[in-house]
């Protein structure tokens, strides 16, 4: 049986873990290795580091802070997003140790580019980074370089579904950060019936990981900050579903005992 | 175990770095090369892959390595691929129009069907007596990936259930393909890379 997937994310800004609030505020929370080493310890399923100043700075991808990443030996998959812009970027990305990358910025506006990466590395490793919210009954979607947005049209983000992302990254921008929030009107409303949708932003109570599981589009949730505030905080999340959708909580053995 | 070299295959696609990290974990002593004279003297040979199969097969010519992973599977000596790197090992893939692959293993390797993509934790069934993969029956590993193994069901050692079966382990002799990623799967994938390393240079 293919588990669903509860993955734990790093938001990175200026080389730091932090603690973004609807990715307006920041509180600093210390180097990302660190956290990424928790992730690893307390079995989550996935972990995803997101960058979120790469691209607005015109820098590319940190390959730096992911080649560190990579010398830990962390033995849970690694997704990374920020500052991919090209094929070549995308082919480093995964060189230098994630699995899958999230793409944001070229969706807006050079999808071409999307269709060479997923070339390159397989559209199994691509995930499209949604910042979204809803008004008037239907989906806005965020640009972040710009701080406008608009309502999501299905003509708008075409490489969504020509079958080069696997999954949709639906960010609940408005409430990120914030406990118990996640809109999940976001996930009823988006189009693109054929992609599977990882739920993230404002999500922290076993309940809404359950209803949100619950639902056949929705392959993953994704959890930040909230991991890091109370003990066995992965362990309580992943025994909330009823129907054992994700994979037991189990902590690493340590090789040293 | 710490006398065991494995050479890790670099072909400039792909992440050998997790894979590098995960065999020091587990105590094997690793070489990181593209260089025949380099990797020739491991006792294993890794192939790893994270990408499309094309673009793979093409950096594997361009280096040489497709000639001297033939040649060395020739001499029965082990090589083990992971996710791209087991379809790698095959007769050739459908991913982007027809690419021929190694050939060490018969059979190909064909879209996954109306599931697109396979991505996550799933469990693995196996489904001969090979001895070396007792007790995988249940146990949980991450895949990653949109296309699957069709051949001979004589080279599927275990397979894996979506809405279908397909095989996430094949062996042919001291040739082994695992589609998924064990260096990513936690405990259990270590403890399993540890166990086929240590078998296929025993044996």
């Amino acid at each position: 049986m293919l588990r669903k997937r509860l993955i734990g994310v790093i938001t990175v800004k200026d080389g730091w873990a932090v603690q973004s609030f609807s990715y307006q505020r920041y509180l600093p929370l210390g180097r990302p290795e660190r956290l990424a080493e928790n992730l690893d310890r307390w079995g989550t399923d996935e972990i995803l580091v997101l960058s979120i100043d790469r691209t607005a700075k015109g820098l590319g991808p940190d390959l730096s802070l992911l080649r560190k990443l990579a010398a830990l030996g962390l033995s849970t998959p690694l997704t990374y997003g920020g500052g991919i812009r090209t094929a070549e970027d995308a082919g480093n990305v995964i060189q230098s140790g994630a699995e899958r990358l999230c793409v944001d910025a070229s969706l807006h506006g050079n999808q071409g580019a999307v269709r060479e990466m997923a070339a390159l590395v397989g559209a199994q490793a691509m995930i499209a980074s949604l910042p979204l919210s809803t008004g008037d009954g239907q989906i806005r979607w965020h640009d972040y370089r710009t701080r406008d947005s608009s309502a999501l049209a299905e003509a708008d983000l075409a490489v969504l579904g020509e079958g080069v992302i696997s999954e949709a990254l639906v960010i609940d921008c408005i409430h990120e950060g914030r406990r118990a929030s996640f809109d999940p009107r976001l996930v009823e409303l988006m189009p693109f019936a054929q992609l599977r949708l990882i739920a993230f932003g404002g999500i922290s109570e076993p309940s809404q990981v359950s209803s949100l599981l619950a639902s056949p589009r929705v392959a993953a949730v994704a959890v930040g900050n909230f991991l890091n505030y109370s003990e066995h905080a992965v362990q309580t999340l992943k025994r909330s579903p009823s129907d054992s959708s994700l994979r037991p909580p189990a902590y690493a053995v340590d090789p040293e005992r | 175990m710490t006398r065991v070299a494995v050479g890790l295959v670099d072909y400039g696609v792909g992440n050998h770095s997790s894979v590098h990290q995960s065999l020091q974990k587990i105590g094997v002593r690793c070489r990181v090369s593209d260089d025949p004279a380099v990797l020739s003297p491991c006792d294993l040979l890794l192939l790893p892959g994270v990408g499309a199969f094309r673009p793979a097969m093409e950096a594997l010519k361009r280096k040489g390595l497709d000639r001297y992973l033939v040649e060395r599977a020739s001499k029965k000596r082990p090589i083990v691929g992971i996710c791209l790197g087991m379809q790698l090992l095959t007769e050739g893939s459908y991913e982007g129009g027809f690419t021929p692959g190694l050939g060490l293993i018969p059979g190909e390797i064909v879209p996954l069907g109306p599931l697109l993509w396979h991505i996550g934790w799933n469990t693995v069934t196996r489904v001969t007596d090979d001895p070396l993969f007792e007790g995988i029956s249940g146990q949980t590993f991450y895949f990653n990936h949109a296309y699957k193994y069709h051949g001979p069901q004589q080279f599927k050692v275990c397979t894996t259930r979506v809405e279908y079966s397909f095989a996430s382990v094949v062996r042919r002799n001291k040739i082994i393909g695992l589609q998924f990623h064990p260096e990513k799967s936690q405990d259990v994938g270590n403890a399993l890379l540890r166990r086929v390393i240590e078998e296929l240079c025993r044996a």
